[in-house]
């Protein structure tokens, strides 16, 4: 195309009437990149980030009176007001496509800020992205330790890491040992992606730390058509617990071709993600009766503090579904993103990596039953206690640590 | 490994396999007829494993009974699909491979996308049904009922398509137009009736496989793609166009994946069956049974 007189003059005038449209928009809004997978194999985590997001957005723009950062406040008072504004952007879980989808955020979306993204896989290239263009990432749900160890200056996770949730796993074994509980085995079943290959490691690790042994490691092809070789090996392993690192898909094939080949573990200690979603409990629910999975989220929380039973009210009622750990991280994500911006009382990049590097949040004002948000230099919040549930009777308990625990765990299951 | 794993490896491998050959024997005969691969048929299967789990859940239809009326419904799907796009993707002067494969993969993501707006991302299953979750022992060796029942429909269906091409008017007709669409024309055969007849075939059956799998497997919008990939291999391996060739394909990418992830670690089983695909083509690059 040549560029003639016209078309500079029509450029030029079309720039001068949306500049002052623009430079009023900066003051009254701040816009925060959020991406998801929402086509493709986890869409309805997308879906059900968004609903949780956009409740988020809610607390913060609206007045609430809510015992939360910016709850009681309309916008951010920091910046005059402003109210957040989001921008959704697809990246099917693909790490190529967040990583473009990151890049149309910052330089065209002008966002001050990126928060995602459900696959660890695909938060290792949305920080290098964020890193490269100084814009703060807030990981809100990514579980994979290795992703706060790279030394990126401007990745931010207030959610405990894989780490974290294993060790509170090994720590209630260690206890039920103690009370006479036979655990010496265990069999790892492990999708192939960084979030499985993490979680499967942190939970070698700890296995030969504290002496149990691994009688089986199955690390499996993502959205594979059939999981029969892979059960009938946890079979013939039968250990004494089954620890699945899985999303919701393979998950339910999990469950379903046990029961189709006749095995039965004895107890089950999932990493979440599948385990943590209704749809899974929806297709194969009846054959998980005392199924324990980690968490980073408890409803029990709401009989301690009521603020977290009516959050979950108006997360239900834009999505049908109660508030789980990965809608409960990404919910509490984008507050300590939004406090952050607030005391920045900017929407500059460095300012609110400072700001979010100065964030100092006491656990009563989180829906979490973490004891503070505070980042260490990696940009981890190293005070966010996981808890474990249990399935019981159609809902999930907490049944550890002790002090937060609503009831004994049933071990083994049924 | 005990002599039980493996039987019981090979035993589950060949049940999913024959399921495999009935997804992909649609692909085979579309493919032998006109010459034309359709990138869409793993959304086919989506959209047959859809129809069976909202006639599951409205009409509270077991998936078993479902599976002649999602065929009949698939058989029409794939006639207007034949009648409104390829048709005109066929006619293509220029670089008429190309439209052909552009025109199904766009209407695959057409289909995936309709899906997602109208059924939701969510995961939907089948919960229950006459043969849901229930299995077979037989001396230790489990044999999960909805795969029985899956290889059953299988074998039924390669058996009914067999007699149907080789003893009816209509499969000689078939027959007669996949060897010389011109010269079929002159006898007063008319090409596009035949053509979309035999793409309602196609989709029928892999509506029939649709039917069966949703008993046991989740449904979302993408779930065609990794049965779609299956199917493309088994189709090659097979042989192009050969209806015996997808069937045989099946039941050997099956029974291969199953003792891949015997041997290596279960996140490589599919290198199997494609390292097998390799050597056919190096040794017979027109598949196992192709005739070309």
């Amino acid at each position: 195309m040549t560029i003639t007189r016209r078309n500079v003059l029509l450029g030029a005038t079309a720039a001068a009437a949306l500049a002052p449209i623009a430079a009023r928009a900066q003051t009254s809004e701040v816009v925060i990149g959020v991406t998801y997978p929402m086509s493709g194999a986890n869409a309805q985590i997308g879906v059900d980030a968004q609903h949780a997001y956009v409740t988020a957005t809610d607390i913060i723009n609206n007045k609430h009176d809510f015992e939360l950062p910016l709850a009681k406040d309309a916008g951010l008072p920091g910046l005059g007001g402003a109210k957040i504004r989001l921008v959704f952007a697809d990246h099917q879980g693909d790490p190529q496509k967040g990583r473009a989808e990151a890049e149309r955020l910052i330089t065209q979306e002008k966002v001050c800020a990126i928060i995602g993204s459900y696959q660890s896989s695909v938060a290792v290239t949305i920080s290098q992205i964020c890193e490269r263009y100084q814009t703060p990432f807030v990981s809100a749900d990514n579980s994979s330790p290795s992703l706060h160890t790279r030394g990126l200056k401007f990745f931010f996770r207030a959610a405990p890491h894989d780490e974290m949730f294993t060790k509170a796993m090994f720590d209630f074994y260690d206890a039920l040992k103690k009370k006479g509980t036979k655990i010496e085995t265990l069999a790892l079943f492990h999708e192939d992606t960084i979030f499985g290959t993490d979680s499967a490691n942190a939970q070698i690790k700890l296995a030969n730390e504290r002496g149990y042994k691994i009688v089986a490691d199955i690390k499996y092809r993502s959205n594979s058509p059939s999981l029969s070789a892979e059960v009938q090996q946890l079979k013939s392993a039968n250990a004494d617990v089954l620890m699945p690192s899985s999303y919701t898909t393979d998950g339910i094939m999990l469950v379903k071709t046990m029961a189709e080949l006749g095995y039965k573990p004895k107890a089950i200690v999932a990493q979440a993600a599948g385990f943590s979603e209704k749809a899974l409990y929806d297709a194969v629910g009846d054959k998980l009766e005392g199924v324990i999975t980690r968490g980073s989220f408890s409803l029990d929380l709401a009989a301690k503090r009521p603020m977290v039973g009516k959050i979950n009210d108006l997360f239900k009622a834009k999505s049908g579904k109660d508030l789980n750990d990965n809608t409960s991280r990404e919910f509490m994500g984008l507050i300590v993103l939004a406090d952050a911006i607030n005391r920045a009382k900017s929407t500059d990049g460095e300012k609110i990596r400072a700001a979010l590097a100065a964030t100092e949040i006491p656990g009563e004002q989180t829906i979490m039953p973490w004891k503070r948000v505070k980042f260490d230099e990696l940009g981890q919040n190293n005070d966010a206690d996981p808890v474990l549930l249990q399935y019981i009777g159609g809902k999930f308990v907490t049944i550890s640590p002790p002090q937060g625990a609503v009831a004994e765990a049933v071990w083994p299951m049924k | 490994m005990t002599a039980e794993t493996i039987i019981q490896s090979l035993a589950s491998g060949l049940l999913m396999g024959l399921l495999y050959g009935l997804i992909a024997v649609g692909l085979a005969l579309i493919f032998g007829l006109m010459d034309v691969v359709n990138f869409a048929h793993g959304e086919f299967l989506m959209i047959a494993m859809y129809a069976s789990f909202f006639l599951f859940a409205f009409f509270a239809i077991d998936p078993l009974l479902a599976a002649p009326l999602v065929a009949a419904a698939l058989f029409v799907f794939g006639a207007v699909v034949y009648l409104l796009i390829v048709r005109f993707a066929v006619r293509a002067k220029a670089n008429a491979g190309m439209v052909q494969i552009f025109s199904t993969f766009g209407l695959a993501i057409v289909m995936r996308g309709v899906a997602q707006f109208f059924f939701t991302p969510d995961y939907r299953s089948v919960t229950h049904s006459w043969f849901g979750g229930k299995t077979v022992s037989i001396g230790g060796i489990f044999l999960p009922q909805p795969q029985l029942i899956g290889a059953a429909v299988a074998m039924l269906a390669f058996g009914g398509l067999y007699y149907f091409i080789n003893r009816t008017d209509f499969g000689r007709a078939l027959e007669a137009t996949r060897e010389d669409a011109g010269a079929v024309a002159l006898v007063g055969i008319d090409k596009n009736r035949v053509f979309a007849l035999g793409w309602g075939l196609g989709a029928a059956l892999v509506g029939l496989a649709g039917a069966i799998m949703s008993i046991f497997f989740y449904i979302y919008p993408d779930v065609g793609a990794s049965f779609a990939l299956i199917a493309y291999v088994t189709v090659a391996l097979g042989g192009f166009g050969s209806v015996f060739g997808a069937f045989a394909g099946g039941i050997i990418v099956g029974l291969v994946e199953a003792s891949t992830a015997l041997l290596l670690p279960p996140s490589l089983k599919s290198v199997g069956i494609y390292a097998v695909y390799l050597l056919v083509v190096f040794v017979r690059p027109r598949g196992l049974f192709g005739s070309m």
